[in-house]
């Protein structure tokens, strides 16, 4: 009996260090030597793994990173200028700040607006119906409704509204990593600057058919009439193919184009208040929403900002 | 009897018009006639609104070594060149012609003799396909001309002409081979001088007695005229979809495969459609171009006097030929241009027929609308019924995962979108839609690697 | 015409559905479950109707209160568990451990992976060796109610049982024989002892002729399994048939056939192509008289089951079908 627990334990000890040695030996000889500053930059990564910055995933980013020890063509649009700066600081580096970005939707297509023409049977998929026809309405290039994009976003912050059957971005969740753009086979969904409080002013369409075409297959659609390109008092519209077009860059948000625009095909989110005709003096509009900010409970504007794309649409 | 050695399926045949003889349309007032009826690219258009056009005029010109002449189906005045929608829904340049009663442009006999005289010219032959627009009609539409004429270090050895006419309903090949027996025997002669090839097989299925029973004897009556309808014969195949597929009946006739991404003239083979064959004759003997074609109307919801085989002329809307047959019946909820298996279909039925529309089938709601996708429960039968031996049931696992190099790997690529896996599929699992995505993402990639290398 | 549908090709589908496969094996193991009914009267057939039930309930809970998702007992595969888990069971076996075995079939080996389609195990066979290893007495309590037939059913334990017992004793197979009367006409109407479903190895077979008469199952798996377990035990019993069973007697008695034929032939948890399925069927003969003859249970089936069904990702791996020009 006790010869057996003595054999046991001195066989276990012997093969633990046997295996130790062993273990150690490999460990040394397939070490890989690596920057530990990619350690510590990965550490302040968000760590998503996304792909949004056009890498595999955060390590490769960070690895791009301190390889290149520049951060000229490295942003990461998840954790944005915070992520970046502290980046910077971990690598000893300058960093240019980027404002904000936010998916946005530019198909105006609700139900209501563009009538079905067929029902699409098969596979869920917005790829699979591109790639099959048209899609169920008479526009070629709306929204398809299948959420691929929705699939797409790893932060789950785009849903189908049943109602209109378009997707709702959620621009608390959206981190502008941009894999719904890349999802969408329509070109629908864009990056655009977030703006201050929030503020967009986007055309909600990209039909390129001619007016009367676009019109016929959607109430909503941009007939490229050019109204909105004249109204604009700083050359941030361009109406190209028969679709307008605003530059973000450009755009200071006067919504001059939205009044203007036939069709509400220009969308205007997180305003407190509705856009008017243009007043005589351009800077009208503007303090006119200011005041109105005041006056407006901010329990509304909260209400605007869950939903903002809903609201635009009403 | 020969067939096809991997997979395959049994759909019901539903040859319900194969007893009607073909019927001519009447022409209507306008047709529109596509740039894109071939692969390849579209042809350019060459008449202008306000142009006068004679029947058998060509008024698109070819774009590439891969496309094809378009001929004026009609006389008349050009109305307009302009994007129209097609069957899909999508826009492509059509040129709309107002009609008048037929003139025919010069140098095409519109007789019904037969000239059974082959040309010994190879490349008299050649022009006259090309310059008539021949295209392939067993679906794909490829250029013929360009099909035979291989490239100098391929070689040629046997031409298979498919009048399998695997899909259930279609019946116009059937037809043709009734009524348009030994045309389409010249055509397979004229072929096989072309290629140089001694052996051309006419592959029909064996649902089809008659048409077998009246090609061979073309073929018999033929050989007594001239030698150059030696080495034709009719093969019977057993019926197995997809058996016209074009892999799969190199295989029956052959017993030969062709290699991945590889095309049938590795093999030695070249295979054309009867439907070719007779345009092929036309266009050769008598100078026509392929301005027509036969079409099916059918379908099961379809009272029995009409069901049809028409003689229609590219361009005809879709819309017209359905209301000459009387309209589109109640039932159907699903209109296809093609056979159920493979054809498309139509969101748009004002769009213009082409050189390959083969059918107008209507289908109800129970006999199409897929049902709600169940769990896969492994039981195989989509990889049994597949022909090319592939592993649907993974593909599509895969694909939905975005698994490019292991699709790659589980060769995609080698896909012919037959249906089978999804037809036969117990869990209505959506498995072509989702393979037949990857297997274009998969290509692209593939042809993007090998493009820098050239 | 109102509507007008559009989808990607094909626009027909194949007579079948999950559903109907499952209602066709259900309809297969019918005549074995008649027999046994006949057999073994109202027992058996309250045993019947609780291991039913009690696998449709338990996945019905599952899927509705766990899952959340719609139900999936109308695909009829939680009624095919339930009836073979009854065929799996003695007669005379309490009816709580059917119940023990609906839950551990369905609700553990089905159901944490996912639901059909999903499991690696079989949940009928699964279920049989949690329940042969819980509750061994009640497993292998062969005495048998009489039944409908009113053939006095005294046996107390199976032929494999007998022989093992015999030979552990010291005795030949001659001499084992000639104490009990063994006929191979018995075991092949009716096979007394066993599992409820073991008795009659011709209701069976008619179940496998139905099957493959409907396409449901191709019969390579089962052909491979019933002719390794033949060739297999016949090299050892041509070696010495004092020490080992016939090939015939091999095949006949136990689970051999009721598990070839509905158990490993399962699509779920069986490889995918016929060359792995050949594979997968070799293997479990071998396994099966292996441990008939040198383990220490005298049924190796549902064991030799269990194992084979863990290497069917590799053979689906390994074993594809031959693609075409490659």
């Amino acid at each position: 009996m006790t010869t057996t627990i003595i054999w046991t334990i001195a066989i276990i000890t012997v093969l633990g260090v046997v295996l130790a040695v062993v273990l150690y030996l490999v460990a040394k000889k397939f070490r890989v030597e690596e920057d530990p500053r990619i350690d510590e930059v990965e550490k302040v990564m968000p760590g998503a793994n996304c792909g949004g910055c056009g890498f595999a995933g955060c390590r490769a980013f960070a690895q791009s990173c301190v390889e290149a020890m520049n951060l000229d063509n490295n942003f990461c649009p998840v954790g944005g200028n915070d992520v970046m700066k502290k980046v910077a600081a971990v690598l000893g580096l300058e960093v240019k700040e980027k404002a904000p970005m936010v998916a946005v939707v530019r198909c105006n297509g609700t139900c209501a607006n563009r009538p079905r023409t067929n029902e699409y049977d098969g596979y869920q998929s917005c790829k699979v119906k591109a790639a099959l026809y048209s899609g169920d309405t008479g526009c070629f290039y709306g929204c398809l409704g299948c959420g691929d994009c929705v699939a797409a976003c790893q932060f789950g912050a785009i849903s189908m509204d049943p109602e209109t059957g378009l997707p709702v971005v959620d621009e608390e969740k959206c981190t502008a990593c941009g894999a719904c753009v890349k999802a969408c086979p329509k070109r629908i969904i864009e990056l655009r600057n977030k703006g201050p409080k929030n503020r967009r002013v986007f055309v909600s369409c990209v039909n390129m058919e001619k007016g009367a075409v676009a019109r016929k297959s959607c109430k909503a659609a941009c007939i490229g009439c050019g109204k909105c390109e004249k109204a604009c008092p700083f050359g941030a519209i361009k109406v190209e193919h028969n679709v307008a077009y605003i530059d973000f860059e450009k755009c200071r948000l006067c919504r001059k184009c939205v009044v203007e625009c036939p069709t509400g095909a220009i969308h205007d989110v997180n305003f407190p208040a509705p856009a008017v005709k243009p007043a005589p003096k351009p800077a009208a509009p503007a303090q006119a929403a200011a005041a109105a900010v005041k006056s407006v409970a901010p329990v509304k504007e909260t209400e605007h900002k869950v939903e903002p794309e809903k609201k635009s649409e009403e | 009897m020969k067939t096809f050695s991997i997979g395959g399926v049994h759909p019901d045949d539903k040859k319900i018009s194969a007893g009607s003889k073909i019927e001519v349309l009447p022409i209507p007032k306008t047709v529109y006639i596509s740039m894109a009826q071939h692969l390849g690219g579209p042809a350019k258009a060459i008449v202008a609104p306000g142009d006068k056009v004679k029947t058998g005029q060509v008024i698109g010109e070819p774009t590439g070594f891969i496309s094809a002449y378009v001929h004026s189906s009609v006389t008349g005045t050009v109305k307009s060149v302009g994007l129209r929608k097609d069957l899909a829904g999508i826009q492509v340049i059509h040129v709309e012609i107002e009609t008048e009663p037929d003139e025919w442009a010069e140098g095409i006999d519109t007789s019904d003799t037969l000239v059974t005289e082959i040309p010994q010219d190879r490349q008299f032959i050649i022009d006259r396909i090309k310059n008539n627009g021949v295209v392939g009609l067993g679906g794909a539409t490829f250029p013929t001309h360009v099909k035979l004429c291989p490239p100098p270090d391929k070689k040629a050895e046997c031409l298979i002409l498919n009048g399998a006419e695997c899909e259930p309903y279609l019946t116009s090949d059937y037809r043709i081979m009734l009524e348009k027996t030994r045309q389409i025997v010249i055509g397979a002669a004229l072929m096989k001088k072309v290629l140089g090839v001694p052996k051309a097989v006419i592959g029909i299925e064996e649902n089809k007695p008659e048409a077998i029973k009246a090609m061979s004897a073309a073929v018999a009556e033929l050989q007594k005229v001239s030698q150059d309808y030696s080495g034709i014969e009719v093969q019977t195949l057993k019926k197995k979809y997809p058996q016209g597929g074009e892999k799969q009946l190199i295989d029956a006739v052959m017993h030969r495969q062709v290699k991945s991404m590889g095309l049938p003239i590795d093999v030695g083979a070249v295979v054309q459609n009867v439907a070719t064959s007779l345009a092929v004759y036309d266009a050769v003997q008598k100078n026509m171009p392929l301005i027509s074609n036969t079409l099916t109307v059918t379908g099961d919801c379809l009272p029995a006097d009409r069901q049809k085989n028409y003689l229609f002329r590219i361009g005809y809307p879709l819309s017209y030929i359905a209301e000459c047959n009387g309209g589109v019946p109640a039932e159907a909820v699903k209109i296809i241009s093609g056979g159920p298996m493979m054809g498309k279909a139509v969101s748009n039925l004002d769009a213009a027929t082409l050189k390959g529309s083969s059918s107008i089938l209507y289908m109800t709601q129970e006999q199409t609308a897929r049902k709600p996708e169940s769990n896969c429960i492994r039981c195989g039968k989509c990889a049994e019924a597949c022909p090319m031996g592939l592993e649907p049931f993974l593909l599509n696992k895969l694909a939905r995962n975005g698994m490019m190099e292991d699709l790659e790997a589980n060769a995609v690529q080698d896909c012919i979108e037959c249906g089978c896996c999804l037809y036969s599929c117990p869990a209505n699992i959506p498995l072509l839609d989702v393979i037949r995505v990857a297997k274009g993402e998969v290509i692209r990639a593939m042809r993007a690697r090998t493009a820098p290398k050239k | 015409m109102n509507r007008i549908l559009v989808s990607p090709s094909p626009h027909i589908h194949a007579k079948t559905s999950t559903s109907v496969l499952m209602r066709d094996v259900v309809i297969a193991l019918l005549p074995s479950v008649i027999v046994s009914v006949l057999y073994y009267g109202w027992a058996a057939l309250a045993l019947l109707a609780v291991s039913v039930v009690s696998c449709i309930l338990v996945e019905y809970l599952i899927t509705r209160f766990m899952f959340k998702a719609p139900g999936t007992i109308g695909d009829w595969s939680s009624s095919v568990t339930g009836v073979l888990l009854f065929l799996n069971l003695p007669p005379s076996c309490p009816w709580w451990v059917a119940i023990i075995g609906a839950i551990f079939a369905i609700g553990v080996v089905k159901m944490t992976f996912g639901g059909l389609g999903q499991n690696l195990f079989n949940p009928a066979i699964a279920a049989r060796v949690f329940l042969l290893v819980s509750f061994p007495t009640f497993m292998t309590d062969w005495a048998a109610p009489s039944g409908f037939l009113g053939v006095d059913a005294v046996s107390g334990a199976t032929p494999l049982g007998i022989v093992k017992e015999g030979l552990a004793q010291g005795l030949t197979l001659p001499e084992i024989y000639a104490q009990h009367d063994f006929s191979y006409l018995q075991t092949l109407f009716i096979n007394i002892g066993g599992s409820a479903g073991e008795i009659s190895a011709i209701a069976i077979l008619a179940g496998f002729i139905y099957l493959l008469a409907r396409k449901v199952i191709r019969p390579y798996i089962t052909l491979s399994i019933l002719a390794t377990v033949f060739v297999f035990s016949g090299i050892f019993w041509l070696v010495n048939p004092d020490q080992y069973t016939d090939p015939l007697f091999n095949l006949l008695t136990g689970g051999v056939l009721l598990g070839a034929v509905f158990m490993a032939t399962d699509y779920v948890t069986s490889p995918m192509s016929d060359k792995g399925g050949i594979i997968f069927g070799v293997g479990i003969g071998l396994l099966t008289i292996l441990i008939r003859y040198f383990g220490s249970y005298p049924e190796g089936m549902s064991f030799a089951i269990l194992i084979m069904n863990s290497v069917v990702p590799l053979i689906n791996k390994f074993c594809k079908q031959k693609k075409y020009g490659r």
